[in-house]
């Protein structure tokens, strides 16, 4: 009887351990443990792109994680996302002017939603709207911001073209960036060599909402960065009369070739004398021959 | 015997599956009458079960260590250490954890199932309790196969949890990956439904069922003779292992 009623205890010790172990299993390592006990109430947020962010995912307040991502929804007929967050009770002073930000936690992390605080002395109550949103930021968009000249500029308003001759255009192809001062205002059409003509001819299709460009600007073939895709960068001049549909550009600076200048470099010597040598090969206007 | 060794290594195998489950359904019938020996179901548990505690917690010790120190070393090349806590504790929970119980659980206490009931067979003591009307499969079957689908939940678990403690200890104590890094992806990653119960919990029964199902077979059907017990030991080893194994990529398909 002692013998068996030792089996009963030792058994009993077991199956106890054994479900010991799957509640530490399950409250400790997995989601439960992040799961808030306290009451929630909901805001709800709108933004024009969720990039990759899911339900579930945090909700942070200067990086302290105060509730989660209750659902992902279209908004219906928009090219929207409704995103309702579930916030905890005892963060109920959110003002009414904060901005929801859908941030990435490190490169490859996963998406969470981020609230910065505003100014509103009036906090956002059970239901409220955070009206200002920063959408997810795709990498492909910031990669094409970082390596190409920029996206070329939407075409809404209708384009005029206009043309210009080269001596070289480098690597620069159609659909490259126009940009004036950095900002991209169209994109190039066509990069051909006209017959008879040993230069090469380069058509740029200018948005309409950019018609005041004086008619003695410059247009100059640019890298952005180092390795960057070359674009067409216009330098405006002091006409008082604007560019037309169909007008020819005379100043052209033609693109600088990277090769060249390292061997300017490595022969002229000192940097001062790079950018006299660099300055005499391209850098100079030259006008287009032949007309 | 000659009868048997005449035909086909397939017909041989599929007569064994078909002898296999018909005998499965004979035992589901006993259960109910088995629940008169409880005391005997409870030393088995016992038996089958906390005298594996042992093996098992030091498996899972060393599995986890183990994990921890490798996901750190291929880790450190994407410089992701902080990310080992997560995978230590999703391998152990869905693939190693109830696997290499179960593998364990079928040397150390299915082996021991079959020997001994082969040796009851083998020595007259199941012919012996049925003249005494008492029935064999509910008496001696029974009890061990429910102390089966009992126990191996229950140390799949232990095994988790040593394992994951395991990896805790090389990867924070040792390699010195921050403790609520380690912590908080996992709890981030890990699922409760997923990861604890699809993972561990149904496995492990799946995994209990045919174990201890296989273990009683052997043991119940094998010859009557110190050679047949050999064999029936083997086999029980061979079949579990080799049935864990494709019940685990079968499950594991369905459940993903």
């Amino acid at each position: 009887m002692t013998q068996r009623r030792s089996y009963a205890v030792g058994t009993g010790l077991f199956i106890v351990l054994g479900f010991a172990a799957l509640a530490y299993l399950a409250t400790q390592t997995t989601s439960v443990a992040n799961a808030r006990q306290g009451d929630s109430y909901t805001l709800e947020t709108h933004f024009a792109n969720v990039g990759q962010l899911k339900a579930r995912a945090p909700v942070k307040i200067a990086g302290v994680r105060v509730g989660s991502v209750q659902a992902i929804d279209l908004v219906p007929g928009k090219e929207e996302a409704k995103v309702t967050l579930s916030i905890d009770k005892a963060h109920e002073d959110i003002p009414d002017d904060s901005v929801a930000t859908i941030f990435t936690s490190g490169l490859l992390g996963d998406q969470y939603v981020g609230i910065q605080f505003g100014q509103s002395k009036k906090a956002l109550a059970e239901g409220g709207i955070i009206g200002l949103t920063r959408p997810a930021q795709q990498l492909e968009e910031m990669i094409g911001k970082f390596f190409g000249g920029g996206s070329a500029a939407d075409r809404l308003g209708g384009t005029y073209k206009v043309t210009g001759h080269f001596t070289n255009v480098g690597s620069l192809q159609a659909g490259a960036a126009v940009k004036m001062s950095g900002v991209p205002i169209g994109s190039v059409d066509t990069v051909v060599i006209q017959p008879g003509h040993l230069d090469a001819f380069v058509t740029l299709a200018i948005d309409k909402r950019y018609a005041q460009i004086p008619d003695d600007s410059a247009a100059a073939v640019f890298t952005s960065g180092l390795i960057g895709s070359q674009y067409v960068a216009i330098q405006p001049g002091g006409s008082p009369e604007f560019l037309k549909d169909g007008d020819e550009m005379v100043l052209t600076q033609s693109a600088l070739q990277l090769e060249d200048l390292i061997g300017k470099f490595l022969v002229n010597g000192s940097p001062s004398d790079n950018k006299n040598g660099a300055g005499k090969s391209g850098g100079q206007p030259d006008a287009s021959s032949g007309k | 015997m000659s009868a048997r060794m005449d035909r086909g290594v397939v017909t041989q195998s599929l007569a064994q599956i078909g002898a296999c489950g018909l005998f499965l359904l004979t035992l589901l019938a006993a259960i109910p009458r088995s629940f008169r020996y409880g005391r005997e179901t409870v030393r088995q548990i016992w038996f089958v079960g906390a005298m594996s505690l042992t093996i098992v917690m030091t498996c899972g010790l060393f599995v986890g260590m183990v994990l921890g120190l490798q996901l750190y070393d291929v880790l450190s090349i994407f410089g992701g250490t902080s990310a080992t806590g997560t995978v230590v504790a999703i391998a152990i929970y869905r693939e190693l954890g109830p696997v290499v119980t179960a593998l364990l659980f079928a040397g150390r206490a299915g082996t021991s199932i079959t020997a001994e009931i082969g040796l009851m067979r083998a020595t007259d003591q199941l012919d012996a309790m049925e003249m005494m009307a008492v029935d064999p499969i509910a008496y001696v079957a029974a009890p061990r196969f429910l102390a089966g689908i009992v126990a191996l939940p229950l140390l799949g678990v232990v095994f988790c949890a040593m394992g994951v403690f395991g990896g805790h200890l090389v990867g924070v104590t040792w390699l010195g990956i921050d403790n609520g890094t380690f912590w908080s992806n996992m709890t981030a990653t890990v699922d409760v439904h997923k990861d604890i119960i699809n993972g561990v919990l149904l496995k492990s029964i799946a995994f209990g069922i045919v174990v201890s199902l296989i273990a009683v077979y052997q043991g119940y059907t094998t010859p009557p003779t110190s050679e047949g017990v050999a064999y029936a030991t083997t086999r029980t080893v061979v079949a579990s292992s080799i049935a864990i194994l494709a019940l685990d990529f079968v499950l594991t398909s369905f459940l993903i």
